[in-house]
């Protein structure tokens, strides 16, 4: 038990001590009691908590020692962000730079006049307060960043705010830029969306930063909740810079009939952890998970998935593919939970890794835990490289094997980029996974 | 004083798996031990045991460093099932014998150990296909043989403490080195307090056509037996091992904690069989590893059907070049069970391939789980696995996990890993009942179909035995 | 001298009628032919008759010799003697053909007689040669990756050894093709005799040129609308399920 007078232990909380965290609250404006408590529970969970260690089964083949919390302050107010466009249409924008709101445009005049809100969440709190309360970091954090997760709510200063009221259907993505800014910048961008009955929202939520040299700490997360019949799409676009330790945390909530498609692509950061966790509440409802990762240089990617099947009748369906470059590091690690009432599941997880060098090491802990017996649960996964007898035939046609060996993992993405709807938002995708492979800096 | 407790017949109708061990496994004979370590683990245990098999100072020493491992190490309840912490150390008893010397033909055995193995059948299985044959009463083999044809091509067949004693420096050699005592605390228990099991040594070229047999029995309360098993087949040569085990179901917790060891050398293969039938209270922990050098082959091919909680998770070590490793693993996890079984390939050299097939059943409220780890460390080239994990659930309340753990390195090999979880459908059974099965005959139908080409893998007696079991286990599963 | 004895019968899945007061002897030695078309009922009568437990009889009575069977469970009119030619028969993984078969012949046998494997393998035998059947057909897994005709064979062996005297067969002809119909039909002819009465389930007329039925009906919404010999069956061919349905709307309701 911490007591609030209790020194802290050393090194747990690195830079984000109570004198941090005191300072922190008194720069926000006024916040709801609620709020107020629960971010400070939430500090105090953060201090009592150990960092992870090497045994933890959540962390199996994580680089443990890279998630230092030391070295980092509350960044600076940003005068400007490397923001560009990267030729999608959207209805609204909204750019956040070290975690406050940069710029705000609805572009899509229509937007208010349905009702439907792409805001901060501090303005949130104040007018859709109920909302907020019941979606905004409202589940439990079950895949292992419990202290991430923690920090994440002590220290969230704002972050968007986006809500679909009923039956409206919002046909163009809504973008969402977080920008982290300086040297040992710590940002902690917030995400969330909610889709009420029969709504339908996509979501785009892009991350980066102004230079792939500046350590930077980035703690994430995003709430996506569907209601009766609605749908979201959200695509997360992770490029931070290379020197940034990131994790970022998923909670999706899947009610009766609806459906939610997540794609997140992989590509910055030195140290990425990403957990994604969808609950299929009801009948009907629907979560399909994808996933594409570029690993590079000593880049380690760390994914986390947890499909849990909660009601009967539900789908989940999970395709993860990484492609491992020179001495990058994935790891995979993925549940499906089929509870006791849950039958005529139909849940699929699968992993893919496209090795193409030496290095390179890829980690795989596709897991199943099934509790009903009227199911259809299926997982694979599979690591190897090029398929030679392609990678000739491209030779053969006078193809460099630099070209065939790119063109081949372009090749090996299609599968699930093709599972997006938006041609726009496959073609920029796919812009950016090229941009990225060939080692240029990404034109947004 | 000898008098014949045999439990009966009546939990045959509660429970199909006790059922099993009731007309096969659950009896029990009053023994006369002539020697019993008591009660509770510690030096003096050690010393006991060590004293009365008159061991040299290395294998003292060797007990008691391990038992200070096991002393130092958690349960590993972090990832595996808290009915761990349910096994009372204090109250088991760790050795218990009636003699030091097994007999060499079955008349020298002791009349009322001797009726045990004529029960189950042991003698007239060894006449009708075994070259050799083992079996171990509580802590020690009563009785080995081998063929004497088998003997004189210079194949070593004995117990363990035999091995030691006769061969002490072929057993030292590999001793300890395929499973270290710190691999987990099991395997320090039993580094600890070892007893019993074989010792197997083929030397180059020699293939030894008859499986060799060991049977392992549990016949006291509140006992502990753990064998210890080291096989070692010399350069180009073949041996097939086969193990099976039964105990009585006692009201309160049995121990099962075997260590076995297998070292192929070059181009060697050595096929380990078991079939698992202990009662449902034994908590069988047990830790089994093969070292596979080039292009030698070992494969496992593993049976659970029986105990209260197996851990087990049969391993090779691919040592050399073109080595290859292979599980073959069925499960059945019945009401009060949990069958927490899998595999481990670790790939130390190039163009070593290795395969997993493992096809599990849940029962009633049985749970069944997969764990399995391919190991496929840098600078490899050539390596494959394959693994094919499936489960069968029967009943709404049967719960089967899988959790595999791949780590690959570098590009030049190629791993794959296919799990799926099913049910036996509702036409598949009215379609067997339309040609006049009842809805037990069809679930027991559907379930050997589920697992018959792993089935046929096994020598024909006990896919034999292995088909009757599942149909009893599955009569009672349904409705 | 066997007896199906269909009477008054009314079949639901869950509150949906789907059978009204059907009617209906078959004896043995004689071949039915129930047509009509698609969704009329035809194939939840024979899934009834075999005691499917999806659907619920409502009303009237299902016989064989004299006897109810509607209380008894699948495998129990199974063994009675009732067989069912199924339109998609399940596939049974691992198991093949020979040991299922050895199965089911065991299962008719009285409680602690053993099957005689010699005999049992030369029965077979003999019945895959009257049927023109390759040995190691059936040592392939019960219809697992069949074809369509390797299907409808393998329930003619099964119904050959099984040696009903009753059976209902269920679209036959459904996905043959011309050389695989012939085949099947062939060995339904060879299995004809006065031991066996067959009820032929089927939408088209052509199956009726292979195995010429001595009685003709056609169902229509739930019931039997009309009977006659097999000319009924080529009136039908000509011209259309449409004159059954006009003429039933000239009579009144």
């Amino acid at each position: 038990m911490t007591t609030t007078t209790a020194p802290l232990p050393p090194g747990t909380v690195g830079a984000f001590t109570r004198a941090a965290f005191e300072a922190h609250l008194a720069s926000l404006p006024p916040l709801p009691e609620w709020w107020l408590a629960r971010k400070r529970a939430a500090f105090e969970h953060f201090a009592a908590l150990p960092l992870p260690v090497r045994n933890d089964e959540a962390w199996r083949f994580s680089n443990v020692s890279g998630l230092t919390l030391d070295g980092f302050a509350p960044p600076a107010t940003a005068r400007a962000v490397p923001f560009a466009s990267i030729g999608i249409r959207k209805a609204a924008r909204l750019i956040f730079a070290n975690g406050r709101l940069f710029s705000r445009e609805i572009l899509d005049s229509n937007l208010e006049r349905r009702g439907v809100v792409v805001d901060t969440i501090q303005n949130a709190l104040r007018e859709h307060g109920d909302l907020v309360r019941d979606h905004l970091l409202a589940q439990p954090a079950r895949l292992g960043s419990d202290k991430f997760s923690a920090l994440h709510q002590a220290f969230l200063v704002d972050g968007a705010f986006v809500y679909a009221p009923r039956g409206v259907e919002v046909e163009l993505p809504i973008g969402i830029f977080s920008f982290a800014l300086g040297d040992q910048a710590a940002t902690f961008p917030h995400t969330l969306v909610v889709a009420d009955e029969g709504a339908r929202v996509t979501v785009i939520d892009y991350f980066g930063s102004q230079d792939d040299t500046e350590r930077q700490l980035a703690i994430g997360a995003n709430d996506l909740y569907a209601g009766h019949g609605a749908r979201i799409t959200y695509v997360g676009k992770q490029d931070w810079s290379h020197q940034a330790l990131a994790l970022q945390s998923n909670s999706t909530v899947v009610r009766r009939d609806a459906c939610v498609q997540s794609l997140n692509v992989h590509l910055g950061a030195r140290q990425a952890r990403h957990e994604s966790h969808s609950q299929l509440q009801a009948p009907g409802a629907i979560s399909e998970m994808l996933s594409l990762t570029v690993a590079r240089g000593d880049q380690e990617f760390d994914q986390r998935t947890l499909q849990i099947h909660q009601a009967p009748h539900t789908r989940s369906d999970l395709l993860y593919k990484n492609a491992l470059l020179q001495r990058a590091r994935t790891i995979f690690s993925g549940l499906i939970v089929v509870d006791p009432d849950a039958q005529k599941t139909d849940a699929y997880q699968s992993n893919r890794n496209l090795m193409l060098s030496d290095e390179a090491e890829a980690n795989s802990l596709p897991g199943l835990e099934i509790q009903a017996n009227d199911v259809r649960c299926t997982h694979g996964a599979t690591t190897s490289r090029i398929d030679s007898e392609q990678e000739f035939y491209l030779q053969a046609r006078g193809i460099t094997k630099r070209a065939a060996d790119e063109l081949l993992t372009f090749g090996f993405f299609e599968e699930v980029l093709n599972r997006l709807s938006q041609d726009d938002l496959h073609t920029a995708l796919r812009t950016l996974i090229q941009s990225k492979f060939s080692g240029e800096k990404v034109i947004r | 004083m000898k008098s014949l407790t045999d439990s009966g017949s009546a939990a045959t109708v509660e429970n199909p798996i006790a059922g099993i061990d009731q007309t096969k496994g659950d009896f029990t004979y009053d023994v006369a031990y002539e020697f019993d370590a008591g009660t509770g683990l510690s030096e003096r245990t050690i010393d006991y045991i060590s004293s009365v098999k008159k061991e040299a100072d290395w294998i003292r020493a060797f007990r008691r460093q391990a038992l200070q491992v096991f002393q130092s190490k958690p349960m590993p309840t972090h990832w595996a099932t808290r009915d761990l912490e349910n096994i009372d150390f204090d109250r088991i008893r760790y050795y218990l014998a009636s003699g030091q010397k097994p007999k060499r033909t079955w008349d020298e055995v002791p009349e009322d150990i001797k009726r045990t193995f004529e029960r189950l059948g042991i003698p007239e299985q060894e006449r009708k296909f075994l070259a050799g044959v083992e079996a171990q009463f509580d802590s020690e083999a009563a009785y080995s043989n081998i063929k004497e044809i088998v003997a004189k091509q210079g194949v070593i067949f004995v117990n363990s403490t035999e091995g030691l004693r006769e061969h002490p420096d072929l057993f030292r050699r590999w001793f300890g080195k395929v499973i270290p005592t710190g691999d987990n605390k099991f395997s320090a228990l039993n580094s600890a307090v070892f007893s019993g099991g074989s010792f197997i040594y083929v030397p180059p070229g020699v293939k030894v056509a008859q499986p060799l047999q060991a049977y392992f029995r549990i016949n006291a309360e509140n006992f502990g037996q753990f064998e210890r098993t080291l096989i070692i087949a010399d350069e180009g040569s073949e041996v097939t091992y086969m193990e099976g085990c039964t105990a009585p179901k006692f009201s309160t917790a049995t121990l099962h904690s075997a260590v076995v060891e297998l070292v192929a050398l070059k181009g060697a293969k050595i096929q380990y069989i078991t079939v698992q039938n202990w009662a449902n209270n034994v908590f069988n922990l047990v830790t089994k590893r093969g070292l596979a050098h080039a292009e030698a082959e070992i494969k496992w091919i593993d049976c659970n059907i029986g105990s209260r909680l197996t851990m087990k998770y049969p391993g090779v070590v691919l040592k050399g070049r073109k080595a290859r490793g292979e599980v073959i693993s069925i499960a059945l996890a019945n009401d009060g069970q949990h069958q927490d079984t899998g595999a481990k390939m670790i790939h130390a050299a190039d163009e070593t391939t290795s395969n997993v097939v493992s096809k599990s059943i849940s029962v009633g409220q049985g749970r069944a789980t997969y764990r399995g780890q391919v190991h496929i460390p840098k600078r490899l080239r050539g390596c494959r696995n394959n693994t094919e994990c499936d489960a069968l659930l029967i009943n709404t309340n049967s719960r089967t996990d899988t959790y595999p753990a791949i780590t690959v390195r570098g590009d030049r090999n190629s791993i794959q890993h296919e799990a799926s979880v099913s049910k036996v459908s509702e036409d598949m059974i009215f379609y067997m009942q339309q040609r006049g099965l009842s809805e037990g005959q069809a679930m027991s139908l559907a379930v050997n179909g589920f697992i018959n080409d792993l089935a046929r893998q096994f020598p024909m007696e006990y896919s034999v035995e292995l088909k009757r079991l599942i149909d009893l286990e599955m009569e009672g599963s349904v409705g | 001298m066997a007896s199906l004895v269909i009477h008054d019968l009314h079949v639901s899945i869950g509150d949906r009628p789907i059978i009204k007061n059907l009617s209906l002897t078959v004896n043995s030695g004689e071949v039915h032919a129930i047509m009509g078309p698609n969704g009329t009922g035809k194939s939840t009568l024979a899934k009834v008759i075999a005691g499917h437990p999806d659907y619920t009889v409502t009303g009237g009575d299902v016989l064989l010799d004299g006897r109810s069977v509607l209380e008894q469970e699948a495998d129990e009119r199974a063994r009675a003697g009732l067989f069912l030619a199924f339109q998609y028969p399940s596939e049974i993984p691992g198991v093949s053909i020979a040991n299922f078969l050895r199965a089911a012949v065991q299962a008719r046998l009285p409680e602690g007689e053993e099957i005689d494997a010699t005999a049992y393998y030369k029965r077979l035998y003999a019945k895959m040669d009257l049927l023109k059947i390759e040995r190691k057909f059936t040592s392939r897994a019960v219809n697992e990756g069949f074809s369509g005709g390797e299907k409808k064979r393998c329930e003619i062996l099964q119904m050959a050894m099984l040696e009903p005297k009753m059976a209902v067969m269920d679209e036959t002809d459904s996905g043959l093709d011309i050389d695989a119909l012939r085949i099947v039909s062939d060995g339904v002819n060879a299995l004809r005799g006065p031991g066996l009465g067959v009820l032929m389930i089927t939408h088209y007329q052509r199956l009726l040129n292979h195995i010429v039925p001595d009685f003709v009906h056609v169902m229509y919404d739930g019931r039997i609308v009309k009977s006659g010999d097999k000319s009924l069956a080529l009136d039908l061919e000509s011209r259309g399920y449409d004159w059954v349905k006009q003429e039933l709307a000239a009579l009144p309701a």
